[in-house]
């Protein structure tokens, strides 16, 4: 009874802060003087912009998908499969744009390609050439694609370790690896594959900060501009409406397909026995293939950004004007984080146990309010909590803190699924069997053994919690500015340098937590050896 | 176990207790000021920096993005009418503060440091202040010969295809194009668009970007505000300003001053009215001047940087803001059209 009241009430506390707003934000979208009327919703399939802003965001979310997907893969393959040198290092370098905020990766390479940038200064090559590269839908792509890379790229990894050796060494048999890897370990990976598409479809279909800077019209940039530049919050709602249906038919194609499939993806019980491919001759130039895409990809534009930001006096004058923004942002972060590892553990654990009938409604709407473009959600905030009542809430970081829980839930719910499916059920049945009632094996058995997990989930809640700039730049009270905002508001005329240096902070900030807990397990062996 | 869950939950509570009471409690009165804000963060944040160590009131404020076109923190103000927790909105144009004025969002306040400011520059019922202005100009690339003087070169057959200018949906080129539309009339306004048009003007996405075509020498000019100019000549950039219109018969140039605006209902009146009276003064326009905004005074005799006119040598626009903020909002429809949207 207390298991099913406890996670009835997070079920409750998940609707309040994720649903209930956007649900608040719609009503109000139809709703003019106490009366019913579509009117905001009239213009929507009647009007040419609205088919060019579909049109445009359906191009860039497909060229990403496929892109990264068609890269992504092998390259997981390569990494997690072969005995390619340095995995481990190429697996961490090309995480690290995904963990940093996209529109840091998109100044980065207008550092470089821009019309004041390094490389027309260097080379001498046309500024108009290279802008004209970078502003619109190929730098949109080339930007996105490598952020979203290592989608793909970790789901493969993480898909081949749970395919059974057995399987393989019986097709090695009869066939070499190319067979084996086409007839038998890409068909059973391939409903994880596809996810991982989707996944990267969704979030490129809802990206906003990387085509606004790069000026390629998407529909979360006309959102934001219909509830920032116009103030209208019926025609934010309205333009934000095709974005909400083409995630509702991809998240029910994905309950319908897949879902069923990539639940059953656990790693294979012979883990100790995955077997690697040996790459042999192609060693050579794969490993140097691979260095190349990684120096390209993530080493140029954090080295542009160094360069753009030398000197002491940019980094002091950014510390001088953003100090207290990175103070509050890490403040921030950590409570997001510990709130939604929070969230995310009973979310998880409802999912994982199925102890709710509605366990599979709650996990679409997390990943639903996951996929939604942050301004709706930002706007919806704003549309609930916006009274003299609710105050303590909208005019306090309380809201932001809302924000991140209702965004970022998905995230951590997830791992907790992963973490919590390794765990042996009789575990807790047995503490059960003993007497102990729900908390009292949640506080001691569940969550002791899911502590990896709930350490990776705090970690990665982190992250998008300090890297979150959609949600935090609509909602945020008078004076409580996180770091990306005022990166966001100080490149109006701020100088390259400023910029540079505190998109540095910011990748450090992020990165740090990250790079302790890679280093973890290291140190953890050598405690233990000692 | 029930009384450890019951240990957690009462802690729990006054954690939340202590937070929400952290965060929601009014401070007071006079020591604290919020403020929205449309000039670019990274000039009028040393100004209120200067503020709060002068007079120990704390500053709290929220500025706008690029892009929101400068108008984000309005529609916020807009949005919290009922429920106002701002108290003075800076805004870098007064059609949006006569916007305020209309929807009955600002309140009024003669501030004592306005007296010298001209009175074209000054709402008559006091419900905003100008000062610090930009000034629209015509910045032109150095290679040419025989420059633009007046806007309407934009319809002049010999720069067919040279110029361009950024989006008129947005920020200070609506407002100069509104007030063409309250100086010449409707008819002979959009017959300039028209003709604008059929010269192949080109469009930018902003003021910024418009200039650095022209710096880049892809456009001979462009009609733009006077501190990107400004800011490219001081980078070395090939390009001359010029304060456009400014002979006998011509309707001079139009000028875009910043703005001082108290929130009606403003949680701390009297902190919002010791502010507003800051930012109105000569020392802060000396300031704004000299930085890189490069922002002409209102004041007379505050010393300026030798790249600005003094405000008393330009031939200023003759323009009643509230008829600009009315137009400009009438204009929205055809605008749109004339972009393509």
């Amino acid at each position: 009874m207390a298991k099913r009241g406890f996670l009835a009430f997070i079920v409750i506390l998940l609707l309040a802060i994720g649903m209930l707003p956007v649900l608040s934000m719609l009503i109000k979208s139809v709703m003019v003087g106490g009366h019913f009327t579509l009117a905001s919703y009239r213009g929507l399939l009647t009007s040419a912009r609205q088919w060019t802003l579909m049109g445009n965001s359906m191009a860039l979310a497909s060229l990403i998908t496929t892109l990264t997907v068609a890269v992504g893969v092998p390259l997981g393959i390569l990494l997690g499969k072969t005995d390619l040198p340095f995995r481990r290092f190429f697996t961490v370098l090309f995480v690290i744009p995904l963990l940093i905020p996209p529109y840091i990766i998109a100044v980065s390479w207008f550092d470089l390609l821009g019309r004041e940038g390094l490389l027309v200064h260097l080379s001498g090559i046309s500024a108009t050439m290279t802008a004209g590269f970078l502003f619109g839908l190929p730098g949109c792509v080339a930007v996105l694609f490598s952020i979203f890379l290592p989608i793909p790229m970790l789901l493969t990894m993480i898909l081949l370790r749970t395919i059974n050796p057995r399987l393989e060494e019986a097709g090695r048999l009869v066939s070499g690896w190319q067979g084996v890897m086409k007839g038998v370990t890409i068909p059973l990976i391939l409903p994880g594959v596809l996810l991982s598409a989707m996944l990267v479809f969704l979030l490129s279909f809802g990206e906003f900060s990387v085509p606004n800077f790069l000026r390629y019209d998407v529909f979360p940039v006309e959102s934001f501009t219909r509830f920032s530049a116009f103030y209208d919050f019926k025609a934010a709602t309205a333009a934000a409406v095709p974005l909400v249906a083409v995630m509702l038919i991809l998240l029910l194609a994905e309950a319908a397909f897949l879902r069923e499939r990539t639940y059953q993806l656990r790693p294979s019980p012979e883990i100790g026995g995955l077997s690697l491919i040996g790459l042999g001759t192609h060693r050579k130039w794969l490993f140097a293939s691979v260095a190349i895409a990684g120096f390209v990809i993530v080493i140029v534009p954090i080295v542009v950004l160094v360069i753009q930001s030398a000197g002491i006096d940019a980094y002091a004058e950014a510390l001088n004007r953003a100090g207290d923004s990175l103070l509050r942002s890490l403040i921030y972060a950590v409570i997001g984080a510990t709130l939604l590892t929070f969230l995310g553990f009973f979310t998880g654990y409802l999912i994982q146990t199925k102890a709710l009938k509605l366990w599979r409604s709650v996990d679409s709407l997390t990943i639903l309010l996951l996929a939604l473009p942050s301004t709706v959600i930002g706007i919806g905030l704003i549309s609930l909590w916006n009274t003299s009542w609710t105050n303590f809430i909208y005019s306090t970081p309380i809201i932001i803190i809302l924000g991140y829980l209702a965004k970022y839930t998905a995230l951590t719910s997830r791992i907790s699924v992963a973490q919590l499916g390794q765990i042996p059920s009789a575990m807790e049945e047995a503490a059960q069997v003993a007497g102990a009632g729900w908390f009292r094996r949640i506080t001691f058995i569940i969550a002791p053994l899911a502590r990896r997990g709930l350490l990776i989930g705090w970690v990665v809640g982190y992250i998008f919690s300090l890297r979150d700039t959609g949600i935090t730049m609509l909602v945020y009270p008078a004076g409580h500015e996180t770091l990306p905002v005022r990166i966001f508001t100080l490149m109006a005329n701020g100088s390259p340098q400023l910029i540079a240096a505190l998109c540095m902070i910011m990748i450090t900030a992020t990165l740090l937590p990250a790079g302790i807990l890679w280093m973890m397990p290291s140190i953890m062996k050598r405690k233990a050896i000692k | 176990m029930k009384k450890t869950v019951a240990l957690v939950g009462i802690v729990c509570v006054i954690i939340a207790g202590v937070v929400v009471w952290r965060f929601a409690k009014t401070p007071s009165n006079t020591r604290v000021v919020v403020v929205y804000v449309s000039e670019d963060q990274v000039f009028s944040e040393p100004i209120l920096r200067d503020f709060e160590k002068e007079t120990g009131i704390k500053v709290k404020a929220v500025y706008d993005t690029e892009e929101a076109k400068s108008t984000g923190v309005m529609n916020r103000l807009i949005a919290e009418k009922d429920n106002p927790r701002a108290d003075v909105y800076w805004a870098n144009e007064p059609i949006r503060a006569e916007i305020l004025k209309q929807k009955g969002i600002s309140a009024a306040y003669g501030s004592p440091n306005a007296k010298d400011i001209p009175a074209v520059f000054k709402d008559p019922d006091g419900y905003w202040t100008g000062f610090s202005a930009r000034a629209r100009v015509l910045v032109v690339n150095n290679r040419v010969k025989n420059r633009p003087e007046t806007i309407l070169a934009y319809t002049d057959p010999r720069w067919k295809g040279k110029s361009v200018i950024a989006n008129p949906l947005f920020g200070t080129t609506t407002a100069e194009i509104a007030a063409l539309f309250t100086i010449w009339g409707d008819e002979q306004a959009k017959e300039f668009m028209a003709e604008m048009k059929r010269n192949h003007v080109a469009i930018a996405t902003s003021n910024g970007e418009s200039t650095d075509f022209v710096a880049a020498k892809q456009y001979d000019f462009s009609l733009v505000d006077s501190d990107d100019a400004i800011n490219r000549m001081r980078q070395g950039q090939p390009v001359t300003m010029i304060y456009p219109d400014q002979g006998e018969n011509h309707i001079g140039c139009f000028i875009v001053p910043n703005v001082a605006v108290l929130i009606k209902g403003a949680p701390h009146p009297e902190a919002a009215k010791r502010l507003i009276d800051y930012l109105l003064s000569g020392e802060t326009e000396q300031k704004l001047a000299f930085a890189d905004c490069a922002q002409i005074p209102l004041h007379p005799g505050v010393q300026t940087p030798p790249e600005l006119k003094p405000i008393k040598d330009i031939k200023v626009m003759r323009v009643n803001y509230a008829e600009v903020a009315k137009k400009m909002v009438e204009i929205q429809p055809f605008l749109k059209s004339w972009t393509g949207l």
